[in-house]
């Protein structure tokens, strides 16, 4: 018999190559949240849209092309913190282009991420980012363009917290957030199941935006688009809470309420599909 | 609402403050960004198994041996490597993730040269809460670098 194929020898082999290698073969640990002994980071990151669109394509084939919505949204006289969250639901609708690849709306949407980078005063941070966006576009580089949109956020947030701005930074990210959402319940709504509804498990995002806007000072907190932003926020939250599995009717009206909040800065009203 | 023509200016007003803290966090941010830069080298390896790295990330200072607790949205159907890392040498750190009920739901991981990584794949969607420890016998301060990607 060939040494190497006696059964002893490979259950050794077997046994030793197992106990070497990088996975776990251990009683799995478990530690104890309520009493952690230790530090508790409290800076959030916030998951960019193409991080649960990557899921939802896994699991089905979504309309992406016809979830694109271009706004024309007037940025004439807006409150800076409005603007930050037009600007992060920008960058996601740019995700929604990538995921339907359609290399004319990014193009679109890159030049118009320029525009209220401007207006937030921006540009210089940003143009490269919008720059590449729009080439890797044309050359239908979609990984490039994902990337380089993450980057784009990442850079006018990191921006802002250079200047301890971090309320607008927040407001990047909520904007963005929104925007997601709003095109996640859309999307699961048309194709219902249930293992897709799981993806807007997320009340500990929400919560985390809720005390972002309950934080905000400032003339904007108190307007009447803030009021129904910080309205909106809560019904989710309760919805979230409430279900434990979102059944369709759950997963339409997060999408009405979503809707309703991206109204008071960056859908124009009746903007949305049908 | 804010005309838009006064925006620019504002911020000038806060600009001696923002200098002086500017300059006196130097050393510190420069220090902060090298663990997230190490922790970046860790995870550029995969990305040619198709793993998207995200920009974000979390970083500060440490003590050794304290454990960090950092909690994070997980999404089920995609996977995860999270890599953490310190700049101090001759130093280690270990990284691990857990449920929402504190079980391990560490797949793989690896901790070797002051990098550290560990991959995951969630069975449910929701919070997941991913710990750091750095350990140094030289340094009681330390710094510290989280990045994840996902595919």
């Amino acid at each position: 018999m060939n040494f190497l194929t006696h059964p002893v020898i490979i259950l050794t082999l077997l046994t030793v190559s197992f106990s070497t290698g990088k996975s776990h073969a251990q009683t799995p640990e478990r530690i104890d949240l309520t009493a952690f002994p230790g530090e508790i980071v409290k800076d959030v990151v916030i998951p960019i849209p193409a991080e649960i669109f990557a899921v939802l394509d896994k699991v089905g084939e979504p309309d992406w092309e016809n979830a694109i919505i271009h706004v024309k949204t007037d940025m004439g006289v807006k409150d800076r913190g409005f603007l930050a969250m037009s600007f992060g639901s920008l960058v996601a609708e740019g995700f929604i282009a990538v995921q339907a690849e359609s290399s004319d709306d990014i193009q679109k949407i890159g030049r118009r991420s320029l525009e209220f980078a401007e207006a937030l005063g921006l540009e210089n941070a940003v143009k490269q980012h919008s720059l590449t966006v729009i080439d890797s576009a044309k050359d239908n580089q979609w990984n490039r363009v994902r990337a380089e949109l993450d980057k784009t956020q990442q850079t006018v947030r990191n921006t802002m917290d250079q200047q301890r701005d971090q309320e607008i930074s927040g407001l990047v990210s909520l904007g963005g957030w929104l925007r997601g959402t709003n095109v996640l319940t859309g999307l699961i709504a048309d194709d219902y199941t249930v293992d897709k509804a799981e993806l807007l498990n997320q009340p500990d995002l929400v919560l985390h935006f809720r005390e972002l806007i309950a934080g905000i000072t400032g003339p904007i907190r108190t307007t009447r688009e803030m009021v129904e932003i910080e309205t909106g926020l809560g019904r989710i939250d309760a919805m979230m809470r409430e279900n434990e599995r979102f059944s369709v009717d759950v997963v339409k009206k997060l999408h009405r309420i979503t809707t309703g909040m991206l109204e008071q800065f960056y859908f124009d009203a009746g903007a949305e599909k049908e | 609402m804010i005309p838009l023509k006064h925006m620019k200016h504002w911020k000038w007003s806060f600009a001696p403050i923002m200098a002086i803290c500017l300059f006196t966090s130097v050393p510190l941010l420069g220090s902060l960004q090298e663990g997230v830069s190490l922790a970046l080298e860790a995870a550029f390896p995969y990305v040619k198994d198709g793993f998207k790295i995200r920009e974000d990330n979390w970083h500060g200072e440490t003590t050794s041996n304290k454990p960090l607790l950092v909690k994070h949205q997980l999404f089920r159907g995609n996977e995860y490597w999270f890599w953490a890392a310190t700049s101090f040498p001759d130093s280690d750190v270990t990284v691990s993730i857990f449920d929402g009920k504190g079980n391990s739901v560490s797949l793989e991981s690896f901790s070797k040269d002051g990098k550290s990584g560990v991959r995951v794949l969630p069975n449910k969607t929701g919070t997941y809460f991913i710990r750091v420890i750095v350990t140094s016998t030289e340094h009681k301060e330390l710094d510290w670098g989280l990045v994840y990607g996902y595919r």
